[in-house]
């Protein structure tokens, strides 16, 4: 039946006739008694008119307007409380009738549209894309506007939008892209080879401050760890990738070896923001020379910084001469670069081939020179298809690059040279929807579909010419190919991108700089603690991927992915320093899986307080895949309290013995109140740090600023009725029964690997997934590679 | 003073016209405006500046107690009692269906239902944007969005972000500055490839639309029509581009490179929109203050904000809190008052424009969305009062939205989740 010859349920109208069940004829008593009298006329209650409501739930207004009908009765918001309440069952009725009806089109949508909607690159994975299109690094992300997720992933077609702003901006990254793919200049930037000592370092040069130990052998001894002596050095003039090498050793620190990071990207007073290359380990008394390459952009440079040493004003106080603490003795730092291998470089050659470039001097670059052309129809039509089919990540045909050519052919006419003319037609190959959008069609996902698929899955970007080229072959069509590039693309380096983004959102990683915890409670807490907590997740991921590990490890490990820093905060073992190793977890660690890993309990918390609702909450959304309910409009939120008198427990108490409360927050609490064990650091805990009440603390003879409060309870009880003394039994009772984390598990990484959501009518096939996965141990490598060959990935 | 020349040449109709293919509805540009303003028109223009305090404003130390216009000053409105009688302060609004999330933000300026739903949300066109749409086209920019976080509060009307601006000195030199005339050359050259660019691919997009199914073929309507707009605002860019900037003698604003300077932020981005304001630049600006997690360089502060705002009613915290906010309430106070001390044509610039500054949250502490801080400045209406509403039952902040709405000019009825005006709220006569 067409959407057309569906009865009309018009409220307002009397006599008409309903017929089958999906007419509405039964609901429409509970609606005129209990809705249209407020809901109609001139002035409708709420700008809310039910006069034209239809029972035509395939017209998407229509079926909004019924979504939102459902959620007022469902929430209890209508009718009004003032008014006479509906029979529950009745009400029930009316709510399941609308659920079926909704749930009814949009499964008949998905069978002759799809399931995934088409998906527009999120700005990460546009990023990538142009790296890996052109072959530059150019960091674009940051120009362009933050993306919406859905499902809990900024990569799901129905809520990424385009608005004109965006157009602009995808414009504007194509034209900078562009830039420097393309040179212009006839000879490469000379690359060199540079030696300096921190004596070179604006902060050593003009230090009135006494924080610098000036050796006669040219080296320099550093003591603070304060940031702004941290020593920056060199100013990059030409843009391009480095190789950086420090020599450098530990002093004065009993034998030890002492730890300095490298921060690298920065460009200063609003330049961009630095990032971490990494924390090292200067080794006692005998220098180490480090190395490392980056992509640097021009005004930028590297910053060195002694690690967990005393502020600046402390080493000042007594004079970096007579100073006897620990110190990084810098000797030199060298610079060499910017490496090109050939000029003009693969990312020019990759567009222009072998085209000749001519001199095209403007006024202020008298050498400048551009790419000239015999022949410009017939090379811009050749560069162009070359360049559609790897943006458009398929073959191309003469009809759809012709547009292109033409776009080519009026600048060249309006007097734009052959080079300007083909950069815009390769921009607007970059700005149209079959660059920006996965194409795909509904049904079996053909070769091209299925191999981006792939590569945005694992990549985060396109896929390479291996896959691209097999895939145009119809290569991926055999399952043991499929595989075998599906173990390539893992070992690829470019699979980081699947680890970043998927435990960012999945583990809510993305948010580990949402808060800051405080000095005065939580003085242990440094930059090297949180980018430590982060790798060790990373890590572990990664960990479970390589050596198809079980992915109930997750939930509760024997092991982890440790370095020093980590080891000392978990008080697990003596390592020290930065590099990260697998360790054995030893009895009564508490730790092993992701709930009691630093970073998640960080991003449970805010900084000052825990709560086991929000915590709870968590759980029951990322790890058992039952997001709970929003609580009810009218209800408060717990306002924590650390001033020591009263424990969240006790604040919760009163909440869970209101009934309506009580529903729901039997499931929260629970998982919530095992992770009470741990601070908002990740640390362990036996009581909770207060600001007011309490026991002073003393630790390594120093005086805390904080107080030891009331004691942690970590117990409760499941809804099932099983009840757990602390996290390591709560651990073992997730442990019985792992479906439902398997599942919940299975339902992300197809959401995350097709941009689509899940819903009801593909349960059937999650399960089957599951089943296979379990069938092998339930590796995390083996559930990827079922994910990939389900029905639910291979089509649209 | 008024740092203003007006120095705009003659513009002809007739330039409007070379365009890309594209019939438009033109706007009257500002030097049409102006004249007939200057030669006695007695329309005044209207402004809007929308702020948001992401993290809250303390509600104790901001909500009076008495309602009406004898209300005893709290702390935060004692900063600003020379303007007593130029602003309303409100109390119990809220956005209904709206979580008690940090998300909360997204619907901050659209009043769209549920950001929080993990499940998907989609926005609606947020206030600012709105009314851009309508009277958008009498400044050289129709809005301005600016942050200090790396998001922004104004949305399109497909539920996309509008980019905010993050660099004071980039919208300066946008807003005044004339780049050096081989730049100007190539920003022509680009805008012309712009164009032919958006030519081509909306004819791919259309040709693209009629293979789709229903659901995609919404996402290729979303691309078509974004192509569209892109192109009629590239129209009008390009006929502003041939209008020299306005001048104003402060020096070019420069960016603040401090991460935690919360305070020195806020003050620059209202000193640009107060710029931006005077030379007619724009009348719409939103602006989201800066949520750091980091110290801000504060005598007696030595906690990030957000920590603060998280304070467990520890004292401590509840002191340094209020010692921060009473910082960002003067840094309003001091805008408002260069607001009022600049006068246009006969009136004052504050009489003109409209300054809500509020938060997405009503108590941080907990992140409840319930009893909104509101105040209104400015703008022209009888202020003077506390209004306040009873934050279980209150009428949608977005009726306060369909009032300013009103006030610009624009004869909207509703705004996403209003049922009508803000009752208590009338324009001065």
């Amino acid at each position: 039946m067409s959407p057309r010859q569906t009865a009309v349920f018009v409220l307002a109208l009397a006599g008409t006739q309903f017929g089958s069940d999906a007419s509405g004829a039964d609901m429409r008593p509970f609606f005129e008694q209990h809705c249209v009298k407020c809901h109609s006329g001139d002035e409708p209650k709420g700008d809310v008119v039910l006069d034209n409501l239809t029972a035509n739930f395939a017209e998407k207004a229509n079926r909004e307007l019924w979504e939102r009908i459902l959620e007022q009765l469902e929430t209890g918001a209508m009718p009004p409380k003032a008014k006479p309440r509906p029979p529950a069952q009745e009400q029930r009725a009316v709510c399941d009738w609308i659920i079926a009806q909704v749930t009814a089109v949009k499964a008949k949508l998905r069978e002759t549209e799809g399931r995934v909607v088409l998906r527009r690159l999120n700005r990460n994975e546009y990023e990538n894309t142009v790296r890996d299109l052109l072959g530059v690094e150019v960091k674009l992300k940051d120009a362009l506007p933050q993306d919406s997720s859905a499902n809990g992933f900024d990569n799901v077609g129905d809520a990424l939008h385009t608005s004109s702003f965006l157009m602009e901006r995808y414009i504007e990254a194509a034209q900078l892209a562009l830039d420097q793919a393309i040179v212009n200049t006839p000879q490469p930037p000379k690359s060199e080879t540079k030696q300096v000592t921190l004596h070179d370092a604006h902060q050593v040069r003009s230090s009135t401050e006494k924080v610098f130990r000036k050796r006669e052998d040219k080296s320099v001894v550093m003591f603070s760890s304060s940031k702004w002596v941290a020593a920056t050095l060199f100013y990059i003039k030409d843009r391009g990738r480095y190789r950086f090498s420090i020599s450098a050793s530990g002093v004065q620190n009993a034998g030890k070896p002492v730890t300095f990071s490298v921060n690298s990207g920065g460009g200063g007073m609003g330049g961009p923001k630095a990032h971490l290359v990494g924390y090292f380990d200067a080794p006692a008394e005998k220098s180490k020379v480090f190395e490392f390459f980056d992509h640097m952009e021009p005004k930028t440079s590297i910053t060195i910084l002694p690690y967990d040493l005393p502020s600046a004003q402390s080493v000042s106080k007594i004079g970096a001469e007579s100073y006897d603490g620990p110190g990084v003795a810098v000797d030199w730092v060298e610079i060499e670069g910017p490496l090109n291998e050939t000029w003009p470089p693969e990312s020019h050659r990759r567009i222009f081939g072998d085209l000749k470039q001519k001199s095209a001097p403007i006024f202020n670059q008298s050498t400048r020179v551009e790419v000239v052309s015999d022949d410009p129809a017939k090379d811009a039509a050749r560069i162009l298809t070359a360049f559609a089919r790897r943006a458009f990540r398929r073959p191309v045909t003469d009809a759809e690059v012709k547009p292109f050519v033409a776009l080519v052919a009026k600048r060249m006419e309006e007097k734009s040279s052959f080079e300007q003319a083909v950069r815009a037609g390769l921009a607007g190959i970059m700005t149209s929807p079959e660059f920006l959008f996965l194409r795909e069609t509904p049904g079996k996902l053909n070769n091209t579909a299925l191999a981006s698929r792939l590569s945005y899955f694992l990549w985060s970007s396109m896929p390479d010419d291996e896959l691209l080229a097999l895939a145009e072959k119809g290569g991926l069509g055999d399952a043991a190919t499929l595989h075998a590039q599906v173990e390539r693309m893992l070992k690829d380096p470019k699979a980081a991108a699947f680890t970043e983004n998927f435990t960012g959102q999945w583990l809510g990683m993305r948010d580990i700089d949402f808060t800051e915890p405080g000095a005065r409670l939580y003085p242990e807490f440094d930059d090297m603690l949180k980018a430590s907590m982060l790798r060790e997740t990373h890590l572990f991921f990664e960990e479970l991927i390589r050596h198809d590990l079980s992915i109930t490890n997750f939930l509760a490990s024997d092991f982890s992915m440790l370095n020093g820093r980590l080891a000392k905060h978990y008080g697990i073992g003596n390592a020290s320093g930065w590099d990260f190793q697998k360790v054995s977890l030893p009895a009564g660690s508490h730790r092993g899986g992701v709930l009691t890993m630093a970073s998640v309990l960080k991003v449970t918390a805010n900084g000052t307080s825990t709560s086991p609702v929000t915590r709870g909450a968590w759980v029951l959304d990322r790890i058992l895949g039952t997001p709970p309910k929003p609580p009810p409009p009218n209800v408060g939120a717990i306002e924590p309290d650390i001033r020591g008198a009263t424990t969240i427990r006790e604040q919760l108490a009163k909440h869970r013995q209101t009934e309506s409360c009580a529903s729901c927050h039997t499931n929260i609490d629970p998982p919530g109140f095992a992770l009470e064990s741990f601070d908002v650091i990740g640390g362990w805990r036996e009581n909770y740090r207060s600001t007011g009440n309490g026991k002073p603390v003393t630790i390594d003879g120093k005086k805390m600023q904080y107080f030891e409060g009331r004691k942690i309870d970590p117990s409760d009880v499941l809804p099932d009725g099983r009840k757990f003394a602390n996290i390591d039994e709560f651990k073992k009772l997730l442990l019985a029964d792992t479906d439902q984390f398997s599942r919940a598990l299975t339902t992300k990484l197809i959401v995350y690997a097709t941009g689509g959501a899940v819903e009801a009518t593909d349960q059937r096939q999650i399960t089957e997934i599951v089943a296979k996965a379990r069938a092998k141990n339930f590796g995390f490598r083996t559930l990827i590679h079922e994910v990939i060959a389900s029905e639910l990935f291979g089509k649209k | 003073m008024n740092p203003l020349t007006d120095n705009s040449p003659t513009v002809t109709r007739r330039h409007f016209l070379r365009a890309v293919g594209v019939t438009l509805a033109l706007p009257v540009l500002e030097s049409f405006q102006h004249r007939s303003y200057a030669a006695g028109n007695t329309q005044v223009p209207r402004r809007m500046v929308a702020i948001c305090a992401p993290l809250g404003i303390h509600p104790p130390f901001f909500f009076p107690e008495k309602a009406g216009r004898d209300y005893a000053p709290t702390p935060y409105l004692e900063t600003l009692k020379e303007f007593r009688n130029d602003y309303t302060v409100i109390s119990g609004l809220s956005h209904p269906g709206v979580g008690s999330t940090h998300d909360s933000i997204f619907s901050f300026l659209t009043s769209a239902r549920h950001p929080e739903l993990r499940a998907g949300f989609r926005n609606s066109i947020s206030l600012d944007q709105f009314a851009a749409e309508k009277i958008g086209d009498q400044t050289r920019f129709p809005s301005l969005s600016l942050s200090a976080e790396g998001f922004g509060l104004s949305w399109t009307r497909s539920g996309a972000l509008v980019p905010p601006d993050l660099f004071p000195a980039s919208v300066f030199a946008r807003l005044f500055l004339n780049g050096r005339p081989d730049e100007v050359q190539a920003q022509a050259r680009r805008l012309r490839d712009g164009q032919s660019i958006l030519d081509t691919v909306r004819d791919q997009a259309s040709t693209l639309q009629t293979k789709l199914g229903s659901r995609d073929r919404e996402k290729m309507d979303e691309y078509f029509t974004s192509v569209r707009e892109l192109e009629r605002r590239m129209v009008v860019a390009e006929e502003w581009s041939r209008k020299p900037k306005p001048k104003v003698t402060v020096p070019p604003l420069q960016n603040n490179t401090v991460p935690a300077d919360l305070i020195g932020k806020t003050r620059l981005l209202l000193d640009l929109t107060h710029l931006a304001l005077q030379t007619d630049s724009t009348r719409l600006v939103s602006m989201l203050l800066l949520g750091t997690s980091q110290v801000p360089p504060i005598q007696g502060v030595a906690m990030g904000h957000h920590d603060l705002s998280h304070h467990g009613q520890d004292p401590n915290k509840i002191a340094q809190l209020r010692l921060v906010e009473l910082e960002k309430m003067k840094a309003v106070r001091d805008f408002l008052d260069k607001l009022k001390k600049t006068e246009e044509q006969g009136g004052s610039l504050l009489d003109r424009t409209m300054v809500f500054f509020s938060s997405n949250l009503g108590n941080a502490a907990n992140h409840s969305t319930k009893n909104l801080p509101v105040l209104l400045a400015g703008g022209g209406f009888k202020h003077g009062q506390h209004l306040a509403f009873d934050p279980n039952d209150p009428p949608p902040l977005s009726n306060l939205y369909v009032t300013m709405l009103q006030r610009l000019g624009i004869g909207a009825e509703k705004f996403g989740s209003s049922t009508g005006t803000l009752t208590g709220l009338d324009a001065a006569a």
